[in-house]
């Protein structure tokens, strides 16, 4: 990491001091390295798209089930 | 959609293409601290590290024990007494120690929030849906939390709408902080109220002897397995395991800055809110248990009315504890579940998101965490809203929505490309599976009670 003098005073602390506290964090902790640097896409297999909107599917149908129960709970 | 570095973040201090922002100073410090207490020795110091390292954890939990789940276990109480749901509590408790473990380890691990693994891994089009969905479960589940708050502070005289805003300056007081372990600190502290209940129960002299059987037999069952018993079921594990919880603790996680070296005290973090959540939910339980046997209906009991019925058993004073402690659930899960909303929104639509942000900076998170809770909270004081009914329904939907949730869970947890050698062993996988299984189980016999009740005689039901 490189270190710029031409800033002594950031957030109140001292550029030493500043440094010192980053390097405590780890390297992608840092919210400009994290928005760099995503995890990369990874193509989900016919296998898991069919569990993906199965379950999808399940939820919709068990949402119009309460839906019944409510409606005939309130008749 | 490409993603953007935050734009509202000051500018550089170190290399041109590294931005060191507000927020990244605040979990330093908290860092250097875990740092210089880690590289001591002794008992004092270990004793310090679990201080500054437990947080998301028992906030999850106990955020969990919310207005509709203290609900669920007082109408547990009252209609089957001390019984059968006592195991089956410790059992969902169990459960959701089993998944929130898993997203310890994949924020630790990746530093990032549960929606932001998935936007970036499965793409816009899961991140987004996801996303909508939790903010949509969550949405009305903040409704049940306003519900109950109003309902517990009505015990008090309080009327609702004052109630309900007093909730809501609360929760925006307690963001004013700007910085995520002071706000940690102070729903920490505000949380631990949920072990009201506690009190609340031996005043009404519980049997232990009976509570130790029904540990040890599961049993009694009072009614058997009926439509009734199948719907509080499922109420009882929404009380445990839901959506919102795997996201909050893995974006709670990422902005406290746990790092793999932290795993351990993660887990630690986690068995303690599942133990002291599972003490005050067994608690209320056992609270309302003397209304079962005193025939009390309470079928359509709100907070309030079970504080009322409860007095003149426990008094005036056990009374209020209960009422109190109502108000507690909702209000700190008001908190917790607005939040989890704001850092999923943030995560994938890639705007800062971080309780260490100032307002200026954080607008975008402080405004869907404040207008979620807003809109949730001017619902409940719309008069003839059927709030008996969304408080069931949102438990219920709580179980339901898990499977898929579970799925990216498992997915991501097992992805060697991101997690490396903290992926998943097998017998994790083995009892994550036997959550899903359970899961899954409930919400096909909760549809056969619903569509075709007759069935449930052909699993020994009526």
């Amino acid at each position: 990491m490189e270190y710029h003098d031409d800033k002594p005073r950031k957030f109140g602390l001292s550029d030493a001091r500043l440094a010192k506290a980053i390097s405590s964090l780890e390297p992608d902790q840092i919210v400009s390295t994290k928005g760099q640097h995503h995890v990369p896409r990874r193509r989900l297999t016919r296998g898991e798209m069919l569990l993906f909107w199965g379950l999808r599917l399940y939820l919709v149908f068990m949402v119009g089930v309460v839906i019944y129960q409510i409606w005939n709970g309130v008749r | 959609m490409k993603p953007a570095t935050p734009a509202s973040q000051p500018k550089t201090v170190f290399s041109p293409d590294i931005v060191i922002s507000h927020e990244d100073i605040d979990r330093a410090h908290d860092r250097e601290q875990v740092a210089a207490t880690r590289a001591r020795r002794g008992f004092l110091p270990r004793l310090r590290l679990l201080w500054l390292l437990v947080g998301p954890g028992i906030l999850v939990m106990l955020g969990e024990n919310d207005g509709p789940s203290m609900l669920s276990y007082a109408a547990t109480g009252a209609r089957f007494g001390i019984g059968f749901f006592i195991p089956f509590i410790v059992l969902t408790f169990a459960m959701a120690c089993i998944v929130q473990e898993m997203t310890v380890r994949l924020g630790a691990a990746t530093h990032r929030g549960h929606a932001e693994l998935i936007f970036d891994r499965f793409g816009p089009f899961w991140g987004w849906f996801s996303m909508i969905d939790l903010m949509l479960g969550n949405f009305l589940t903040l409704v049940t939390e306003f519900i109950a708050i109003r309902a517990g502070l009505g015990f008090f005289g309080i009327r609702p709408a004052i109630a309900v805003l007093g909730a809501l300056a609360v929760l925006s007081i307690a963001l004013m902080t700007h910085r995520y372990w002071t706000w940690e600190r102070i729903v920490l502290g505000a949380a631990t109220f949920n072990l009201v209940f506690v009190p609340v129960a031996l005043l009404t002299h519980p049997h232990w002897a009976d509570v130790g059987r029904a540990l040890l037999t599961w049993k009694p069952l009072p009614g058997g397995l009926t439509q009734e018993t199948v719907l509080i079921l499922l109420a009882n594990i929404g009380a445990t395991v839901t959506p919102w919880m795997l996201f909050f603790q893995q974006s709670a996680i990422a902005d406290k800055g746990l790092t793999t070296r932290d795993i351990r005290f993660g887990r630690i973090d986690t068995a303690l809110g599942a133990f002291l959540a599972t003490i005050a939910a067994l608690a209320t339980l056992l609270a309302t248990a003397p209304l079962f046997l005193h025939h009390m209906s309470a079928v359509n009991f709100e907070a309030a009315e079970f504080a009322q019925a409860l007095q003149p058993l426990i008094g005036h004073w056990g009374a209020a504890l209960f009422a109190l402690g109502m108000f507690e659930a909702g209000m700190v899960a008001a908190i917790t579940i607005s939040t989890s909303s704001a850092y999923a929104f943030g995560e994938v639509a890639h705007r800062p998101h971080s309780l260490n942000l100032p307002f200026t900076q954080g607008k975008t998170f402080y405004l869907v965490l404040l207008l979620e809770a807003t809109a949730a909270a001017g619902l409940v004081l719309i008069p003839g809203i059927p709030l008996v009914y969304i408080v069931l329904v949102v438990n219920v939907i709580a179980v339901l929505a898990m499977p898929p949730a579970l799925l990216f869970l498992y997915m991501l947890v097992n992805d060697r490309d991101i997690m490396g050698d903290l992926v998943s062993p097998l017998w994790a996988n083995l009892l994550a599976l036997a959550v899903v299984v359970v899961l899954v189980a409930a919400g096909v016999l909760y549809g056969f009670s619903v569509i075709a009740p007759r069935t449930l005689a052909l699993i020994g039901g009526r």
